[in-house]
């Protein structure tokens, strides 16, 4: 009795935790722009809109690292960081597996900005870098009335801080020819074992159908949509990363 | 063995031998059955255990992070004229009481200690922020470059604690809610502490949001 009343009591509080997490979501994340330079408040000029986006996907052809602008009109009192974070996750930028990619966030009404750095690269942006790109490039020249030069040079600054470190090779061909050996030679071991003993191998395939459930959820949960971020002839980005642990750096003008 | 071998055994005898033979396959069946189910039901907890437990590393180092920051901040701070003592000092022994609260595992399960860790952490991070409201009556020291890379960290690892915290938080939510469920929540049982709750982060009480200083 008293282990029921205390499951009464853990589910009220799971509903409870529940509920809370379910407020915190309210915040929207806008659809994946696609675009590298997406200018939603009109706060850039068209021109430096369509250069920064062709230099941005240049680059991301080049060194596969993908550095996106997005600028909101407002977080709707949802701190920047917040918003960063999610976004970062939900549009998954940067390559899967490396999480090799840069966004810069601004908000024209807030008057705020964010760099978020996905765990990739957070050791060759570490925060003092994203910290002086915002303070001494972009927030200065913003107060100037320069807002495409500010964020220009911003840009510049992410690109150049990247271009310090090797590029990480894109780790498909490798894995996967990896993974086509193991699936055949665990094939062969299983056609050997039902040969030998059928129930042993019946219960087996029940057990791998069964953890393989598991391991489909689990794959789900991580985010993002496949691809490899490759710079797919002229179309938008296309990420896979995501994942980022809220490095970088934010500031407002 | 004997019985068997006799020739006299009347045909109803064997009929019900079939049936027991039947009965047991049944039951063998079921049990597989069961078996399988019961591994499926481990393997999901143990993997949603581990992802709990990663993820209390990654806050572990965000935590980690920020107590490393706090011997720069209190040198950098010392060095200006007439600053007062007891905001750095009271950093300092926030710090101190933070590396007296041990950090393992067990602390998941344990949501007496794991409130003790975090009300240190808590401490801590206010103490944090009241030095950084002290800081604003000195210009000159706001204006070096030391500080504000220092200011510039602290609010990152701040940052980076929200979100692991959060994240630590939907995994556990996950666990939980897995082992909770119906079926399950007998099963988990027989495991005793091996899956346990795992406890929370309760929502910030405003203390440790991150300092935020307009320029």
């Amino acid at each position: 009795m008293r282990s029921f009343r205390a499951g009464v009591t853990a589910l009220i509080l799971l509903v409870g935790s529940g509920l809370s997490f379910a407020g915190a979501a309210d915040l929207k994340i806008p659809p994946s722009p696609g675009r590298w330079v997406t200018d939603t408040a009109g706060f850039l000029s068209p021109g430096t809109t369509q250069t920064l986006d062709a230099r941005l996907e240049a680059y991301a052809q080049q060194t596969g690292h993908q550095v996106i602008v997005y600028i909101g009109k407002s977080t709707e009192g949802y701190p920047i960081e917040e918003f960063a974070v999610k976004a970062f996750q939900a549009w998954a930028v940067g390559r899967k597996g490396l999480d090799d990619g840069v966004a810069l966030f601004i908000m024209a009404e807030d008057r705020a900005v964010r760099v978020e750095v996905g765990y990739g690269l957070e050791s060759v942006i570490p925060d003092i870098t994203a910290g002086r790109i915002i303070n001494d490039i972009l927030i200065p020249k913003v107060r100037a009335g320069d807002a495409d030069g500010a964020v220009s040079d911003a840009v510049s600054a992410i690109l150049g801080a990247i271009s310090g470190e090797a590029v990480p090779e894109t780790p498909k061909p490798g894995k996967n020819t990896g993974q086509a050996i193991l699936i055949i030679f665990g094939i062969i071991v299983f056609l050997i074992i039902f040969i030998t003993n059928p129930s042993l191998a019946l219960w087996l395939l029940i057990n791998i159908l069964g953890s393989g459930g598991g391991g489909g959820r689990r794959g789900s949960g991580s985010g993002g949509f496949g691809g490899w971020g490759r710079g797919d002839g002229g179309g938008g980005f296309s990420g896979g990363g995501g994942r980022s642990g809220g490095g970088g750096a934010s500031g407002r003008w | 063995m004997a019985t068997e071998a006799t020739p006299t055994t009347p045909p109803a005898p064997k009929k019900k031998r079939l049936f027991g033979l039947g009965c047991l396959a049944v039951v063998i069946i079921a049990l597989l059955i069961l078996g399988t189910w019961g591994v499926g039901q481990y393997n999901s907890l143990v993997s949603l255990d581990q992802k709990v437990r990663s993820q209390w590393a990654q806050v572990e180092n965000a935590y980690q992070r920020r107590a490393d920051l706090i011997p720069n901040l209190v040198e950098t701070v010392k060095g200006a004229a007439g600053f007062e003592q007891q905001t750095y000092i009271a950093v300092a022994e926030a710090r101190a009481k933070v590396g007296q609260v041990r950090l393992d595992e067990s602390l998941l399960n344990n949501s007496e200690a794991f409130a003790k860790f975090q009300a240190a952490q808590d401490e801590l991070g206010s103490a944090i922020s009241r030095l950084l409201v002290a800081v604003e009556n000195y210009p000159d020291l706001k204006a070096t470059q030391n500080f504000r890379d220092l200011q510039v960290q602290l609010e990152g690892t701040e940052n980076r604690i929200t979100v692991e915290r959060q994240r630590f938080n939907e995994s556990a939510q996950a666990f939980n809610t897995k082992r909770m469920s119906f079926p399950t929540v007998l099963f988990a049982g027989f495991f005793g502490s091996r899956f346990a709750e795992k406890a929370y982060f309760k929502a910030q009480t405003g203390a440790e949001t991150a300092p935020k200083v307009k320029f």
